[in-house]
């Protein structure tokens, strides 16, 4: 196995979003985590490392400030990183850090055999990086992803679908997306994470890609679901039980 | 001047916050009720380095600050303030005894198991007639060639019933005064030391207390701790380290009581809105917050001192005392605000405010902590 890339977000930690009267939404006080899915990614590429040999580089696209998460990353297992910051790149669109990263992978990291994504990002949950990093880079794509073994140079993974489970083979290199139960994500003790600063870090910026495409999408606006309850009472008598199925049955909840 | 804590800290905060989301706060409830010592948390807490933070890794530790480890204690008090205490009680004071004061043979012997989480430590100091007034202690270490004899009674002994390793401090020399205390490391299952049994408590209740009787214990000189005589001194060393700790489990528990604060006071409805909507309520609220930031900077800071290689006894009980008195005032508001909900076994703040008083009373007394202070300020 020669080199295993791992994929990461750096998202904001949607426990400390607040909701202002208005309906906006105030994220000056926001913490920030590697999005939950792509700790799965890690914790798989260092598994398979650890089983199969080779290097786990973790890769993110970000602003400066995923710095942090770039350390995290390398605390849960990652020999190296590679961290593709640029101030413009907050609020990047997923075909964007796609493009950087497969420029990135293509020019600097030729030899990679597996790309590993997690599903969907903890914050917007758009699905595209994997899929649209696998496109550019003209490899097999496996999404939804809850179990990888490698044969030699062929990769055997489990896909949870619908109707049950899928099992496909796909000659390396190759890109996976995992599901949260493809494995748990280790809690890094404290030795590791003082260890991450020590680890290798390519950062590379905006300067150092060529690729010229622009966004497709653009946020008009950003405001917090409104969840309205009705919170009506009924008493817990035979009446008050009729009428509790009426109003089910009136609201559509219940046929 | 800087209030940040590094990066590494922070990324060692969260992942304390996870571990003890995951592994101690489902427990916490259950050892209390049992007064059981988790045995299987302590494993996994040595899995992850936690246990030895600021001890260098040539002697099993991670190597980091004391800060970091003052950051973990917090962390994991905020879910189990018995949990928090025990791992205290072991890096800041035992451990740290042993690294500041140890000889090279006892940092591997003694000090490397500790830090890597094998056995527990244990401060062996106080007496049924001796709390406060340590002076008055009678426990005795008699010089007999090439060993010292051991007699006498201790109590109130964290990790008593579970240590793998007691510092102890008995009398070499009764007459030199404050300078006749020496102080020994003892493993356990040393002929003539016998652990008691386990004292029912208020609260703190999974940290395990007993006495720890001494009988013609026979103990090696090479296991004197710093130079015969040095034990006071040491123990007071070991009391400034311990403080930072205690301080810091109490803004675990201040927060957890906010946490707790803020979760039932905007679900409970009275009079027809969440009570956090009453002034009365919110109000309590405001001063757990700010008491919990005051609490916070104090002990940081004396933990920051400690790490300067700067003075900090003085400040170590000044956070041991604002911050124990602080989270006995906010517990007993966290419960008011809950009421008799509050009141009763399964809600987390009746825990927090038993465990809560513990805090006022050892490593020191709060009237203690101000003999401390006062003595610095009045100099």
């Amino acid at each position: 196995m020669s080199t295993i890339i791992a994929c990461f977000k750096w998202v904001v930690d949607e426990a400390y979003i607040r909701r202002n009267s208005s309906g906006s939404l105030d994220f000056s006080s926001v913490d920030f985590k590697i999005s939950e899915y792509d700790r799965n990614a890690i914790e798989e590429a260092v598994r398979l490392r650890d089983d199969h040999g080779g290097t786990v580089i973790a890769m993110t696209v970000g602003t400066p400030e995923a710095a942090k998460g770039v350390k995290d990353a390398l605390s849960r297992g990652a020999d190296q990183a590679c961290f593709i910051a640029d101030e413009a790149f907050s609020d990047l669109e997923p075909s964007l850090t796609a493009a950087f990263m497969a420029e990135v992978i293509r020019g600097r990291f030729a030899d990679y055999s597996l790309i590993l994504c997690g599903e969907g990002s903890g914050d917007l949950y758009a699905q595209q990086v994997g899929p649209a990093l696998a496109e550019y880079l003209e490899i097999p794509c496996v999404s939804y992803v809850q179990k990888v073994s490698l044969r030699g140079e062929v990769l055997v993974a489990e896909r949870r679908v619908e109707e049950g489970i899928e099992v496909v083979e796909a000659r390396l290199p190759a890109l996976v997306t995992v599901c949260p139960d493809v494995n748990v994500p280790r809690i890094p003790g404290v030795r590791d994470t003082l260890g991450a600063s020590k680890k290798p870090v390519m950062t590379l910026g905006r300067a150092d890609l060529v690729f010229s495409g622009g966004p497709f999408l653009r946020t008009v606006s950003l405001t917090a679901a409104p969840m309205d309850r009705s919170c009506e009472r009924f008493p817990a008598d035979s009446t008050g039980i009729r009428s509790f199925v009426d109003a089910l049955q009136k609201k559509g909840v219940i046929p | 001047m800087n209030f940040n804590i590094t990066e590494e800290q922070e990324l060692i905060r969260n992942n304390m916050r996870e571990f003890a989301a995951k592994h101690v706060e489902p427990l916490a409830a259950e050892i209390d009720e049992n007064s059981r010592h988790p045995a299987e948390l302590f494993q996994k807490l040595a899995e992850g380095d936690w246990m030895g933070i600021p001890i260098p890794e040539e002697y099993g530790g991670a190597g980091a600050d004391y800060l970091t480890h003052i950051i973990a204690v917090e962390e994991l008090s905020r879910s189990c303030a018995s949990t928090g205490f025990t791992l205290s009680i072991h890096v800041g004071i035992a451990s740290m005894l042993v690294l500041l004061f140890g000889t090279e043979e006892q940092k591997k012997q003694y000090l490397a198991p500790m830090a890597r989480g094998e056995n527990l430590g244990a401060f062996v100091l106080t007496e049924p007639g001796a709390g406060t007034d340590i002076m008055a202690a009678t426990t005795t270490a008699q010089a007999d060639g090439e060993h010292y004899i051991l007699n006498g009674t201790k109590i109130f002994i964290s990790n008593g019933p579970t240590a793998g390793t007691y510092l102890v401090f008995g009398w070499t020399d009764k007459s030199a005064g404050r300078r006749g205390m020496s102080a020994f490391i003892i493993p356990r299952d040393t002929p003539g030391m016998t652990p008691g049994r386990h004292f029912q408590k208020m609260g703190l209740r999974s940290s395990q207390t007993s006495e720890v009787v001494f009988k013609d214990c026979r103990v090696p000189r090479e296991n004197l701790l710093g130079a015969e005589g040095a034990g006071m001194t040491m123990a007071m060393t070991g009391f400034d380290h311990g403080r930072i700790g205690i301080a810091a489990q109490c803004v675990g528990i201040i927060q957890a009581a906010l946490d707790e604060s803020l979760r039932y006071s905007k679900e409970r409805v009275q009079f027809g809105s969440p009570i956090s909507r009453q002034q009365a309520i919110s109000f309590m609220m405001a001063d757990m917050a700010t008491e919990l930031s005051a609490a916070r900077f104090l002990t940081r800071h004396a933990a920051w001192l400690k790490d300067q290689g700067l003075p900090f006894s003085k400040e170590a009980a000044m956070a041991k005392l604002y911050s124990s008195e602080a989270a006995m005032r906010q517990t007993v508001k966290a419960v008011q605000i809950q009421g008799g909900y509050g009141y009763c076994k399964g809600a987390k703040v009746e825990r927090l405010m038993r465990d809560a008083k513990i805090t006022e009373i050892y490593e020191g007394t709060s009237e203690a902590q101000r003999m401390v202070i006062s003595a610095n300020i009045l100099r």
